[in-house]
């Protein structure tokens, strides 16, 4: 009986710690309440994309960005501004010959997921 | 005692010695007493003017040379402003009065109104039926309050460091080739040559002080010996740059040093973080190597996409698609049916292409898309900073491909093959987890840029000494002078994208609407992107390369032949011919071009030929779940 009632909480404990390691935190943005719904929508999209292209050539030097934890670090906006610009600018290919190879499109995504994201 | 005293003597011989061969502030103090030098120049200047009764001709005359003296003083510190600050340097010897700065770095900005001040504006505006001292003055005086920008810290603390000096020597040789020699920005062409001489002997200094100041990276004896060469052969040519042997100097000096110099950037490790020349290549070898500069991203969406076999699949579908009228909203029309792979991806036979209902045409000729990534700007009127967004565009206008987003997708998808080939495509794209239209338009543009990557006899000339028609050369120097073409279509690239390369140009030509004259083409052109005064009827300047095979000519396609076309231009455009076009940016005057000469530049034109490759279309387009779809033919219908 014991037995059952501790493989039981074992079980459950395990589900819950996957569970925990699993779900990935959701990002929150900043976006203006002027914003209209359609744009807001079209932003949002924008910041998924930034994220996943962040996630996957930007966060090996730049912040730790693991299961449920979200360390980007907090850039400044005028950090984010020189980014864009040198981004757009031709980057030091010695450190960022990712962001170099973007697409000025992909920058763009992932500049507007670094801008509006919500910083806790 | 005697040893410290022999130690003590050794070490001050040392310090001298050092003192002699060493003068760490000497190219600092060369830049400093060079500006100081043109500042007092252009204050003497305006004092002269302000004295002035500018209604008499010899004081007129008097204004004039000394503007001439001060442009002369000016090419002394060419090598550095040009490079420091573009922006300011216009108002000390800009071209135009109002400039719109169509694409600068910032991509998504609009573009900037840059106004132009200096040398050149002033001696244009003395030949003004009525001259103005307090407006002289002004041109003037914008000029000496630019300075103060080359003299502020953010600019001059760059001299402190050697990466600068080889980026903006770059900067240097690229101009010799595409703008000192053709009159870009002196409008008395007697002072081209003069001006030319005076420089080069101007920047042999800059580096004799450049390398006492900097003898850990100096520049190479070979780059010196070869520079000497040039500053000889300059000397020998004759002062009128019609007479000028503009082939030769590019090929055999200008090409030579930039190769050694770009070989010096690669050793130093040397990477540009500047404004003006982001878009330049460090591994390219010649200024007619196509990859001299980026200017299109062509991969689009894969931009991240290495692995050469999936790009290799990309381009295959591509190709498929881009003669595949599925994209149209009727099934009947492809890419292939305007962009004739056959005819150099134009359509020679019209002026202007149908209509997506063939009721009547478009109000536009359809350019070619070879060498189209060496552009900026996309379309006719630049509204376009990125191919990709052109070919939506045309896929999704009314009166050209007249489908939506939704439409294509679903259509191609509906295709076996090409659904199994973007599903794989897709994994390379993590930030989107569907096909989207940016996958098809971007396999489209990755295909037909490879097109853009073949050579005419004359970059196999320039690049690898080969034999030339000895017509065709002298075409060519024609072209850098007396026939004013270099001035619009700059060298490399023969298009509208001058050096540094780093935007696309626009003219106002005065293209008529019929051959006869009658009136002006109705078209408003660029105006209709970015409204302003400087910009009705501005078109964007096209590539002379593989001239001989796109016509019709100009926007309208309005002209059938290079003969046409030459004879426009050498009458002064419509404003020549009598066509009300105040803003029109091409000379009204006659270019009193020879039957011989224009033979000459068409033997030029014909030179840039590029021997490309073409390819035989596909023999069938992929099948569809759609039944009604696959009688779709292979380029479409009409």
């Amino acid at each position: 009986m014991q037995k059952t009632f501790l493989t039981i909480l074992l079980s459950i404990s395990c589900c819950l710690l996957f569970q925990q390691c699993f779900t990935e935190k959701k990002t929150a943005y900043d976006i203006p309440d002027h914003v209209t719904k359609i744009n807001r929508q079209l932003l949002l999209e924008k910041c998924e994309k930034g994220k996943v292209l962040y996630k996957l050539h930007c966060s090996g030097c730049h912040g730790i960005f693991t299961k449920g934890k979200d360390g980007i670090p907090n850039f400044t906006k005028i950090q984010i501004d020189n980014y864009h610009t040198t981004a757009l600018i031709g980057m030091d290919p010695k450190n960022h010959a990712v962001a170099k190879k973007m697409s000025s499109e992909q920058i763009d995504q992932v500049v507007t997921f670094l801008r509006l994201r919500k910083i806790n | 005692m005697k040893i410290l005293l022999v130690i003590l003597s050794l070490i001050i011989a040392a310090a001298c010695f050092s003192f002699i061969t060493r003068n760490p502030d000497g190219y600092r103090q060369l830049y400093n007493s060079r500006l100081a030098d043109f500042k007092s120049a252009q204050q003497q200047l305006l004092q002269q003017i302000r004295q002035a009764d500018l209604s008499q001709p010899d004081q007129r005359d008097a204004i004039r040379s000394t503007i001439h003296q001060n442009r002369q003083n000016l090419k002394t510190l060419d090598f550095w402003l040009r490079y420091f600050e573009p922006v300011a340097y216009r108002k000390l010897n800009g071209p135009l009065p109002v400039e719109w700065e169509t694409e600068v770095f910032e991509k998504f900005e609009p573009p900037y109104k840059r106004k132009g001040a200096g040398l050149t504006l002033a001696e244009l505006y003395l030949d003004e039926p009525v001259v103005r001292n307090d407006s002289l003055q002004a041109l003037i005086h914008e000029s000496i309050d630019s300075l103060a920008t080359f003299e502020a810290d953010s600019i001059t603390s760059q001299l402190g460091s050697f990466e600068h000096f080889f980026l903006a020597n770059r900067m240097f040789l690229l101009n010799l080739s595409g703008i000192y020699t053709t009159g870009f920005e002196c409008p008395d062409t007697t002072q081209i040559i003069p001006e030319l001489r005076s420089m080069l002997h101007a920047v042999k200094t800059i580096y004799t002080r450049y390398n006492e100041s900097f003898p850990q990276s100096p520049i190479s004896q070979e780059y010196l010996l070869q520079y000497d060469k040039l500053l000889t052969f300059a000397d020998q040519q004759p002062l009128a740059y019609s007479a000028f042997d503009h082939f030769g100097f590019i090929r055999d000096y200008v090409n030579p040093l930039f190769r050694l110099m770009q070989a010096q950037i690669r050793d130093h490790n040397i990477y540009s973080a500047n404004y003006n020349d982001y878009a330049l290549s460090n591994d390219c070898n010649s200024i007619f190597d196509k990859s001299l500069f980026i200017s299109q991203n062509t991969k689009g969406i894969f931009s991240l996409v290495e692995d050469p076999a999936v790009l290799s699949e990309i381009k295959k579908a591509g190709k498929l698609l881009f003669y595949d009228p599925i994209l149209s909203g009727n099934n009947k029309r492809s890419c292939a049916s305007c962009h004739k792979p056959t005819e150099y991806f134009t359509d020679t036979t019209l002026a202007t292409a149908l209509r997506f209902d063939g009721n009547g045409n478009l109000p536009r000729n359809t350019p070619s898309l070879i060498n189209s990534i060496f552009n900026h700007l996309s379309m006719l009127d630049g509204k376009h900073i990125s191919l990709q967004g052109q070919a939506r565009d045309v896929i999704q206008n009314p009166d050209e491909m007249n489908s939506t987003e939704q439409e294509v997708v679903k259509k191609v998808m509906s295709c076996a093959a090409y659904k199994t080939a973007f599903k794989k495509f897709v994994k390379y794209t993590p930030e989107e987890k569907t096909v989207s239209l940016s996958h098809i338009v971007s396999a489209i543009t990755y295909y037909y840029a490879d097109f853009s990557h073949y050579y005419s006899p004359f970059d196999d000339a320039m690049n690898n000494g080969r034999q030339i028609d000895p017509v065709a050369v002298r075409g060519f120097n024609l072209f850098m002078s007396k026939a004013q073409c270099a001035t619009c279509h700059f060298v490399p690239h023969f298009n509208g994208v001058k050096p540094p390369y780093i935007g696309s140009e626009f003219e106002v030509l005065g293209t008529p609407a019929d051959i006869q004259y009658k009136k002006l083409s109705e078209d408003k052109g660029r105006y209709g992107i970015n409204p302003a005064e400087e910009t009705l009827h501005a078109f964007r300047t096209g590539t002379v390369r593989n001239a001989a095979f796109t016509h019709p000519y100009m926007h309208n396609g309005v002209f059938r032949t290079l003969e046409e076309l030459i004879d426009f231009y050498d009458g002064g455009g419509g404003a020549g011919r009598g066509l009300n076009v105040p803003n029109q940016t091409l000379a009204s005057d006659s270019l009193k071009l020879s039957a011989q000469e224009k033979k000459e530049l068409i033997a030029f034109m014909q030179s840039l030929t590029e021997k490309i490759n073409f390819e035989m279309p596909p023999s069938g387009l992929p099948p569809s779940d759609n039944r009604l779809l696959n009688t779709r033919k292979v380029g479409g219908e009409y």
